[in-house]
């Protein structure tokens, strides 16, 4: 299990990979530590969300991408 | 001596005609609880001030009652007040004083709410919920009326409760005098600086009426008078305005709001104040020229200290002022304090103001520190079961007041005691306490505006004659 990314770090334009397979660009950040603003970029799981932007939740980000 | 077996409030520990009111309704822990609910939860409340709140996703963490609410301005620009409460175990959506969000996040289990109030984020959504809550329902508790005028704004719970403007009625001008500018110019105050806070172990209702308009207690600042702590140096405040004019206690009855107000004769002269400056001196004597030249009903009132029912405390001129009165419990006020000055002021005066203002009020101001002395041992010493059996006496002036008053052409609202001899009356605080006790035995509203019903009577009554 890989350690937990502090979300705060992330600034906008970068890419995260969630739990589910998902990948999504960062659109805003709120700054909480809990919620991500990001756009759908791919997701195997339900093709419907790409291009759709969605708030994150912070337990759902498992890897970063530049 | 008969054993007390009664808990909370009873008809008859407000005495209006004999005066007498039981110490029971300031350090009860019963009665405190009753009035959470008959009066806070019914009231309009002052919440804070737009300038405070400028942009959108501004926000400003104040309080109604026990209550924790947010002020906030949201993406479009709509102004809001909130419950700080997330709809889904409680817990505080903001823990900050101030500041600027695109949404508030409850740290316990991530729910967030847009500027909005609408929610917008729940973890697990479609995994936990599967997508069948209703987020429409759940979003952050608005209050059920909200009002902003000349800039503050007040908020009440209860939808059943008249619009801001009828609840304040004729007391409406005596608040103008604090948000107007002192050129007579309409809402021209300005927040200066934050807001000071702190608490003092006394009931709430002690320093309400205190503002509502006790001028017997001026022994007790005799030390801040002989110090000169005043804008001149000489005094508290700037008097030999005060001295030419008629000191006034007004109360308007049927809304529970009172004040102090002082009536110049109609051709005065102003006087010259902030003598400790020639520039802050200038600019007060420019701005009295200005008022004399936009003649209004006010022009000739100079304002002192008046509640607004239940717990805002206004202080028009030295220092102008707002404080509110927030119940922590029986025995434990909040005290918030916003400092006022006119926008368009320059910065020179505006700090001169600043200094003046906290060497006078504030927990480190040397008035409101006397006044606390005295409401905080007051309050102490009434706990005790003995103490509790004597009631205070307010029946200074009782029978006094007048209504229709007039001085040179200039009528006053509700029931007014000439106080330029009589110096003092307790008619304000009996104001303040009838008020109270209705609020804590009308089960609605409907019951609470009697002036709607006078205003029936009289309607029909001409159309009784107009046939």
């Amino acid at each position: 299990m890989s350690d937990p990314i502090n979300i705060r770090d992330l600034g906008l334009g970068m890419k995260v990979v969630l739990i589910s397979g998902a990948e999504a660009e960062i659109v805003g950040n709120p700054n909480d530590g809990v919620w991500l603003f990001a756009r759908y970029l791919s997701s195997p799981g339900d093709p419907a969300l790409v291009g759709q932007e969605e708030m994150i939740f912070a337990q759902d980000v498992v890897e970063t991408r530049s | 001596m008969a054993i007390n077996g009664t808990r909370g409030y009873r008809p008859g520990l407000v005495d209006l005609a004999t005066g007498q009111i039981s110490r029971e309704i300031f350090v009860n822990d019963d009665i405190y609880a009753e009035e959470q609910e008959r009066v806070f939860a019914r009231s309009w409340l002052f919440v804070g001030h737009e300038s405070q709140i400028p942009n959108p996703g501004d926000f400003f963490v104040s309080r109604m009652g026990e209550e924790s609410v947010i002020l906030c301005r949201d993406r479009a620009g709509a102004v809001h007040v909130f419950l700080n409460s997330c709809r889904h175990r409680g817990m505080k959506v903001c823990r900050y004083d101030d500041g600027n969000t695109t949404i508030f996040t409850c740290p316990y289990h991530g729910w967030s709410y847009g500027t909005d109030g609408a929610l917008v984020g729940v973890p697990y959504f479609r995994e936990a919920y599967h997508s069948e809550l209703d987020k429409t329902k759940w979003g952050l508790v608005e209050v059920a009326q909200m009002c902003c005028y000349k800039g503050t704004v007040w908020a009440n719970w209860d939808a059943a409760a008249p619009p801001f403007i009828e609840y304040l009625g004729e007391f409406r001008r005596f608040l103008d005098l604090i948000l107007d500018g002192w050129d007579g110019r309409e809402g021209q105050a300005e927040l200066l600086g934050g807001v000071q806070k702190w608490l003092i172990p006394c009931n709430w209702k002690f320093p309400a009426e205190n503002f509502s308009g006790d001028s017997y207690h001026n022994i007790s600042h005799r030390s801040v008078d002989l110090v000169g702590a005043g804008p001149s140096g000489r005094s508290r405040r700037d008097m030999s305005e005060l001295m030419a004019s008629r000191k006034l206690h007004v109360a308007i009855p049927d809304r529970g709001h009172q004040t102090i107000t002082y009536v110049m004769p109609k051709d005065h002269v102003p006087q010259a104040a902030y003598q400790n400056s020639p520039e802050v001196a200038e600019y007060f004597r420019h701005c009295e020229e200005e008022r004399r030249r936009r003649p209004s009903a006010n022009s000739r009132l100079i304002g002192a200290p008046g509640e607004i029912f239940p717990n805002l405390a206004l202080l028009p001129r030295q220092p102008r002022t707002l404080a509110v009165w927030h119940p922590k419990s029986a025995h434990q006020t909040e005290v918030w304090r916003f400092f006022f000055v006119d926008r368009d002021a320059p910065q020179s005066v505006k700090n001169f103001l600043r200094d003046y203002y906290i060497r006078y009020s504030g927990p480190a101001g040397m008035t409101e520190q006397d006044d606390m002395e005295n409401w905080n041992y007051a309050h102490a010493a009434s706990c005790g079961t003995i103490a509790r059996r004597y009631p205070y006496t307010y029946e200074m002036g009782l029978g006094h007041a007048v209504e229709d008053y007039e001085f040179e052409g200039l009528r006053m609202p509700g029931r007014v005691i000439d106080l330029t001899a009589a110096q003092a009356s307790e008619e304000p605080m009996r104001n303040l306490y009838g008020r109270w006790a209705q609020f804590m035995e009308a089960d609605s509203w409907d019951e609470l505006m009697s002036w709607r019903r006078n205003d029936l009577n009289s309607l029909g009554r001409e159309a009784v004659a107009a046939k």
